[in-house]
C-alpha cells in the first residue's frame, strides 16, 4: 500500500510531467495555453477532443506534437464524403499465406494509432462517422466479425470547420456526447500572430523532446480516479448539471435552460465534469477537488451537450453564455446539500 | 500515527461552537425583536387585557411563542456544518480542503489520498481561531434592538396604548366622568354645609359612578346610559314626596335659605334660659324679637300664625316643621339641578353649558322671582337667545325701628353669598341684644369658615375675631 509521501510524490511527478508538456508543445505552438492543458486532461481521463476552430490554427501540428512529446503513435485521417468506414477502422485483405494458401487477412485502419486526428470529421457521411463510434466509447473495432482492440492509451481529436457547413453532415448528438470535451480555438492575437511568423518562417526548432510516455499516461489515469471528492463539490456538479435540463427546476436557473434549451447534458457530462475537475486539481498540485476545479471544467465538458431550441438560435445565445449563466446562479451548498 | 486527525477535530469543534454560539444569539435577537414589533403592533389591542399593568409583559408570551419554531427551525444541522466548513476554506483560500477533510474524517477514510488531504487541511487551520476570523456580523436586528425596546417602553409609558384604543375614552370623553366627579364634589359640600341629606348622598353616588368610570375607563356610550340611568334615579328623588303643596316652593332659592337662617336664629332664641321663662306661653319679648325676622315673619303672617298667641313648644313645633319643609324643598331644588346637569352632560357638546347653568343655578346665588316655579322648566337649561340679567340685589325692605339687621358678609373676592339687607336705624335702643347678634355673627361666620372660600391661614384669624368679640362683651 503507498504511503501519504508516495501519494505527494506521485501528485508532484504529475504536476511535473504536465507543467513540461506545456512548456515542450509551447516551443511550436504559440498561444492555445488553456487547449493544450484541456487536450492533456482528456488525454490523461481517456477521453476524446472535439476540436472546433478555422482552418490554419495550428490544429495538426498541435496533436502531431502532442504525439512525439507523450512518444505515442499519431495518425490523421482527412474525412471526406467518400470517405468508407473501412478506410478508417481497415479491412480484410485476401493475401497468400506463407503455404500459397488464400486467406484473409486484417489489415489495420489509420484507427490504430494512440492519437488519431480525424480532421473535418463533418465532411463525412454519418455512416463513416458511426464508424468511429465503436472505437471512441469501446476503444475496439469489430472488422468481419472479429473484434480488434484498440492500443491505451486511445484518443481521438477530430476537428470542424464552424463555418464552412456546405456539403457537411452534422455529428448526430450521440456521436458528440462521446467526445469527452469540446474545445474552441481561438483566433491569435497580434502578439500571437507575430510569434507565429517569427517561428515558421525561421528554421525549424530541434526535435519534440519526448516528456512521457503511454504506461505512464495510464498510470496518471489511475491516479486521477483517486483523488478525493467532496460531498458538497459533487452535489455543487451535479446541480449545475440538473441546472441544464429545461424539465428540472434548480431555482433561478431553470429559467435559463427552459427559454433556451432543448435537451441539457447527459450524465456522461457530468462524469467528464468530475473526472476533468480531479485532473485539474491533481495538475495543481492538490489533493482534493474545489469548486474552482468545476467550473473551470465547465464549458469544455458540457458545451456539446446542450441542444439548444430555436430561440437559442433566434436570440443568439451559445451554449458557453448559457452555461455561463447558469453556473453564476447555481449557489456552491444548499441546505440540503448534505 | 498523524496527529492531523486529532487537530482537525479540535478545529472543527472550535468552529461549530462559534458558529452554534453565534446562531443562538441571532435567534435571541431576532425574537426578541420580532417580540417587540409584535407588540407595538398589537398596542390598539392592550386594551383587552383585564390589567393594565400586563401590557408591560406582552413580549413574553409572543417570544415564548415563537422561540420553538426558530431554534427547532434553525437548529444546527450537518448541512449547517459543511457550510461553516465552505466558508473556512473561502476565508482560508484552502480550496476546500477542510470540507473535504472534514467528510473524510466522517467516512474514516484510510486511503493514503485521503490522508494526504487531512494533513493539508490540518497544516492550513492549525493557527486558525475561528472567533477571530469569523467574528460576528451584524444585523438589521442587532442594530434595531434597543430602538425597538426603546420606542415601545416610551410608548407604554406614555400610555400611548390608550390613545389607539378605540373603545377607550377619549380625553373629551374623560372629561365627562372628571366633570361629573368634579360637579358630585360641590354638590357634597354643598349639601353638607346646608344638612341636604338627599343631596349629600346622590352626591356621593355620583362620585363613586364618576370615580368608577375613570378608572374603568368606560366606553362612552355606556357611559352615556349610565349618565341617563343616574339621571332618572336623581328626578324621582326629586319630585315632591305628598300631595299637598308646601308654602316652600313658591319661594326662592334665596328666600328659602335666609328663612332656614332666620329658623335656626329662632330655635336658638326659644332655647335660650329667658325665653323659655313660661313653660306654656311664649313671652311678648321673643315674640317681638321673631318678628324682627322677616322672612320668618312673613311666613308666620301667611300661614296666620303671626297673632295667636303659641305656647313656646307649639311655636317650636311649628319652626320643626317649616324647617323640616325649607330643608326638603332645598334638598329637592339642588337634586333637579343635579338631574338637569346629568342630563345635559348626557349630550354630547352641551356638557359645558350644563355645567356653567348647574353653577348658575347651584352656586350662584342670584335669586330670580319665581326661581322655585322655573325648577322644572326649561328656564334652567341654555337658551338659543341671550338671556337679561336681573338686578342681583333686591331693593332693601323698610324695616321697623330697631329691628336686627341681618347681614350676610362678603368674605373674600366673588359673589356675596347671601341677600344684604339694609335696614334704616331708628333711634332709641335696639330691641335685640348684642349676644344674640354676636351668637348669630359667630354661627354665620362658622359656616363660611367651614367653606373652602376662606383661606385656611385666616380661619383661624376670623375665629379669634369672634371669639374676641364675645370675650370683650363679657368683660362689660
Amino acid at each position: 500500500m503507498e504511503s501519504v509521501a508516495e501519494i505527494e510524490q506521485r501528485m508532484q511527478s504529475a504536476r511535473r510531467s504536465f507543467d513540461e508538456v506545456k512548456a515542450e508543445i509551447a516551443r511550436v505552438i504559440v498561444g492555445h495555453e488553456d487547449l493544450i492543458e484541456d487536450i492533456f486532461i482528456a488525454l490523461v481521463c481517456g477521453g476524446h477532443c472535439l476540436l472546433e476552430g478555422v482552418p490554419g490554427l495550428g490544429k495538426t501540428l498541435l496533436v502531431r506534437s502532442l504525439g512525439e512529446i507523450l512518444s505515442l503513435s499519431f495518425s490523421r485521417i482527412q474525412f471526406t464524403p467518400d470517405l468508407m468506414p473501412a478506410d478508417i477502422t481497415g479491412t480484410n485483405m485476401l493475401t497468400d499465406d506463407p503455404s500459397g494458401r488464400k486467406v484473409f487477412e486484417f489489415q489495420r485502419g489509420p484507427i490504430f494509432a494512440h492519437i488519431v486526428l480525424a480532421d473535418e470529421i463533418n465532411r463525412a457521411t454519418p455512416k463513416t462517422q458511426s464508424a468511429l463510434l465503436e472505437a471512441m466509447q469501446e476503444q475496439n473495432v469489430t472488422v468481419g466479425g472479429k473484434l480488434h482492440r484498440l492500443e491505451h492509451p486511445f484518443m481521438v481529436l477530430a476537428t470542424q470547420n464552424p463555418i464552412e457547413m456546405e456539403g457537411t453532415y452534422p455529428l448526430p448528438e450521440a456521436q458528440v456526447d462521446r467526445f469527452f470535451f469540446k474545445l474552441v480555438l481561438e483566433f491569435p492575437t497580434h502578439a500571437e500572430l507575430s510569434r507565429i511568423a517569427e517561428l515558421t518562417t525561421a528554421s525549424p526548432p530541434g526535435a519534440l523532446r519526448e516528456i512521457i510516455d503511454g504506461p505512464a499516461i495510464l498510470q496518471m489515469r489511475q491516479w486521477i480516479r483517486d483523488v478525493p471528492l467532496a460531498e458538497v463539490v459533487k452535489d455543487y456538479a451535479v446541480r449545475i448539471v440538473l441546472s441544464t435540463h429545461p424539465q428540472k427546476q434548480q431555482g433561478n436557473s431553470a429559467a435559463m435552460a427552459q427559454k433556451f434549451v432543448l435537451y441539457g447534458s447527459s450524465p456522461r457530462g457530468l462524469q467528464s465534469l468530475i473526472l476533468a475537475a480531479k485532473a485539474r486539481a491533481l495538475f495543481a498540485g492538490r489533493p482534493n477537488v474545489a469548486f474552482d476545479d468545476i467550473r473551470a471544467m465547465l464549458l469544455p465538458s458540457l458545451r456539446h451537450r446542450l441542444i439548444l431550441n430555436l430561440e437559442a438560435d433566434a436570440e443568439g445565445m451559445g451554449a458557453e453564455r448559457i452555461l455561463q449563466e447558469i453556473v453564476a446562479q447555481v449557489p456552491e451548498i444548499t441546505a440540503n446539500s448534505l | 500515527m498523524s496527529e492531523a486527525p486529532e487537530i482537525l477535530r479540535q478545529k472543527f469543534l472550535q468552529l461549530f461552537g462559534w458558529e452554534k454560539r453565534k446562531r443562538r444569539q441571532e435567534i435571541l435577537t431576532t425574537l426578541v425583536c420580532y417580540s417587540l414589533l409584535s407588540a407595538l403592533l398589537l398596542l390598539p389591542v392592550y386594551f383587552l387585557l383585564p390589567e393594565s399593568f400586563l401590557r408591560w409583559f406582552i413580549p413574553l408570551p409572543i417570544f415564548f411563542t415563537l422561540a420553538p419554531f426558530l431554534f427547532v427551525g434553525r437548529r444546527w444541522r450537518r448541512g449547517d456544518s459543511a457550510r461553516a466548513l465552505v466558508h473556512l476554506d473561502k476565508a482560508l483560500h484552502s480550496d476546500e480542503r477542510a470540507i473535504t477533510a472534514w467528510e473524510l474524517m466522517e467516512t474514516k477514510a484510510t486511503r493514503p489520498a485521503a490522508l494526504l488531504v487531512l494533513n493539508q487541511a490540518a497544516e492550513r487551520l492549525k493557527t486558525v481561531d475561528p472567533k477571530a476570523l469569523f467574528s460576528r456580523s451584524r444585523r438589521w436586528q442587532d442594530y434595531a434592538l434597543i430602538p425597538l425596546l426603546l420606542v415601545w417602553g416610551g410608548l407604554l409609558w406614555f400610555d400611548v396604548d390608550s390613545w389607539l384604543s378605540p373603545d377607550i375614552q377619549t380625553p373629551a370623553q374623560q372629561g365627562l366622568a372628571q366633570k361629573l366627579r368634579e360637579f358630585s364634589r360641590e354638590l357634597q359640600e354643598k349639601a353638607g354645609s346646608e344638612g341636604l341629606r338627599q343631596s349629600l348622598q346622590v352626591g356621593r353616588e355620583l362620585e363613586k359612578a364618576a370615580q368608577k368610570s375613570i378608572e374603568s375607563k368606560i366606553a362612552d356610550e355606556q357611559f352615556k346610559s349610565e349618565l341617563s340611568g343616574m339621571s332618572s334615579k336623581v328626578e324621582a328623588l326629586g319630585k315632591p314626596v305628598g300631595n299637598e303643596p308646601s308654602f316652600a316652593t313658591a319661594e326662592s332659592r334665596q328666600s328659602l335659605k335666609d328663612l332656614k337662617a332666620e329658623l335656626e336664629a329662632a330655635q336658638e332664641l326659644l332655647n335660650l334660659p329667658d325665653g323659655a321663662k313660661g313653660a306654656r306661653d311664649v313671652g311678648q319679648p321673643s315674640l317681638d324679637r321673631l318678628a324682627t325676622l322677616p322672612q320668618l315673619k312673613r311666613q308666620l303672617d301667611q300661614q296666620g300664625q303671626a297673632n295667636r298667641s303659641l305656647s313656646q313648644s307649639e311655636l317650636k313645633s311649628v319652626l320643626d316643621a317649616m324647617d323640616k319643609q325649607v330643608t326638603g324643598e332645598l334638598d329637592r331644588r339642588t337634586l333637579l339641578d343635579a338631574q338637569q346637569f346629568l342630563e345635559q352632560l348626557a349630550k354630547q357638546g352641551q356638557a359645558e353649558k350644563a355645567e356653567t347653568n348647574a353653577r348658575i343655578a347651584g352656586r350662584g346665588e342670584q335669586d330670580f322671582p319665581g326661581d322655585g316655579e322655573k325648577a322644572k322648566s326649561n328656564s334652567n337649561r341654555p337658551g338659543s337667545e341671550p338671556g337679561t340679567k336681573e338686578e342681583a340685589f333686591q331693593p332693601a325692605p323698610q324695616l321697623p325701628a330697631g329691628a336686627a339687621t341681618h347681614l350676610k358678609g362678603m368674605i373674600g373676592e366673588g359673589n356675596s353669598s347671601g341677600v344684604a339687607l339694609k335696614a334704616k336705624p331708628s333711634a332709641g335702643k335696639t330691641e335685640v341684644s348684642q349676644e344674640e347678634v354676636i351668637a348669630t355673627y359667630r354661627r354665620q361666620a362658622e359656616q363660611e369658615l367651614n367653606t373652602e372660600r376662606v383661606p385656611e391661614a385666616l380661619k383661624e384669624t376670623i375665629r379669634r375675631y369672634f371669639l374676641s368679640l364675645e370675650t370683650k362683651q363679657e368683660q362689660k
